[in-house]
């Protein structure tokens, strides 16, 4: 059944079950309680899977992928609790693969040089006042190694508690702070170096 | 005070209160000027990750439903190369730990002569009736399901796109090549037969891929 055409008050009890219920059900074989899993995560991971792969097609594609194996595997979460970084980690493993599947078509760029710079420029919230903060946001993301955005976007983006990212990218919790601190750094100077080119 | 920790700030940029000490955390925040700009950075962060427009999804669903209600068969010629290639893969790992090969030769610059002489010569790990035996059975494996994989990719080939074939074709001369290289120099030394085996694997990996290539370009 499609999420649209369900009742406000169905959609209302739907958004209120907890993913521990949804989860319980969809390993019963529910197939309404997985849609309900797919409405609620699906347009984080596809957004997650565009940053990663910047190309709609291949982030749809990854993105069903995603839940095909997300279902095949529901069994295998051993804690509801950590749905959103099982199923972030799953939407990585997708993109690896889809990356190495097209690694014979194209190189990656590689990431430009990492500067630590940590201050010092306009102030932050004038990037907000641009109409083009979208596109410098998705240049700044692009800087970085595939790695670095993974972890920050999963942070920044998605939410994801430090621990839960450590699942999902294999790293140990210092890892990850580390590499999340250096994503950031990297992310500012990137946006502080468009102000100033935009002040001259 | 020190600079106050990384979580409580994004506590604070999110609207949340931070885990602990809000009032002395405040107070820090408000006469330190490093700790304010970060705070600041992660408000930016946060903002412009909110402007972010949510992506469509629904248009992907129905695609995901079929592959649930009809998941895809393994295709035929997987499991016939899983079967062959599996035993000839157990079969190796057998010999490696009860022959345990020393490691190969090396086929580096040819020595001067001198240090020929002077190098005193490895005695040649000489097989026995049943490890050769086995060495075989495990090549024949490789063998066959080389076979299986190759007649799959010359059905697919006519198919595919002239320049994809030839970059397929490319990556499978080069896989040959390589694996031609090491049978070439296979004799009664198990060092080398490993190799060969080794070599079968490679193949196979590289066969397996442009199959399964081959296969997502000709649905």
């Amino acid at each position: 059944m499609r999420a649209a055409s369900l009742p406000a008050e169905v959609l209302g009890a739907r958004e209120r079950e907890s993913d521990e219920e949804l989860l319980s059900r969809a390993r019963a074989g529910d197939p309404e309680a997985f849609r309900v899993i797919f409405d609620r995560e699906a347009p984080g991971v596809r957004r997650f899977l565009g940053d990663l792969l910047r190309d709609d097609a291949a982030a749809d594609e990854g993105t069903q992928e995603t839940f095909v194996r997300v279902h095949q595997r529901l069994g295998t979460l051993s804690e509801s609790g950590k749905l959103q970084g099982w199923l972030f980690g799953i939407a990585r493993m997708v993109f690896l693969e889809q990356i190495r599947r097209k690694r014979r078509d194209a190189v990656p760029p590689e990431p430009p040089e990492e500067s630590l710079a940590t201050d010092a420029g306009p102030s932050p919230e004038a990037a907000l006042l641009s109409a083009e903060s979208d596109q410098m946001l998705d240049g700044a993301l692009a800087g970085l190694s595939e790695e670095r955005r993974s972890a920050l976007l999963m942070r920044i983006d998605h939410g994801l508690g430090y621990g839960e990212i450590a699942s999902a990218m294999g790293w140990s919790l210092q890892k990850v702070k580390n590499e999340i601190h250096r994503a950031r750094l990297q992310l500012r100077t990137h946006l502080a170096g468009y102000l100033e080119e935009g002040a001259r | 005070m020190t600079h106050v920790p990384i979580e409580d700030m994004e506590s604070i940029a999110a609207g949340e209160r931070p885990g602990q000490s809000p009032v002395e955390i405040a107070a820090h925040i408000a006469q330190c000027a490093e700790c304010a700009r970060e705070l600041a950075w992660l408000r930016a962060e946060k903002a412009l990750m909110a402007r972010r427009p949510s992506p469509p999804t629904d248009h992907l669903w129905p695609a995901i439903a079929a592959r649930l209600r009809h998941p895809r068969r393994r295709p035929r010629w997987d499991v016939r190369v899983s079967l062959a290639a599996g035993a000839a893969a157990a079969a190796a790992a057998v010999l490696v730990a009860v022959f345990r090969p020393g490691r190969p030769p090396v086929p580096a610059q040819p020595p001067q002569r001198e240090q020929q002489a002077a190098r005193p010569v490895r005695p040649r790990a000489a097989i026995d009736p049943k490890t050769l035996a086995a060495l075989d059975r495990a090549e024949e494996d490789y063998r066959k399901a080389a076979k299986v994989l190759e007649g799959e990719y010359e059905r697919l080939r006519p198919q595919l796109d002239p320049d994809l074939a030839r970059r397929w074709d490319e990556t499978l001369t080069r896989a040959r090549a390589q694996l031609g290289e090491s049978r070439a120099v296979a004799a009664d030394d198990v060092n080398v037969r490993m190799r060969v085996l080794d070599g079968y694997a490679g193949y196979l990996r590289s066969l397996r891929y442009v199959v399964q290539e081959s296969e997502e370009a000709n649905p």
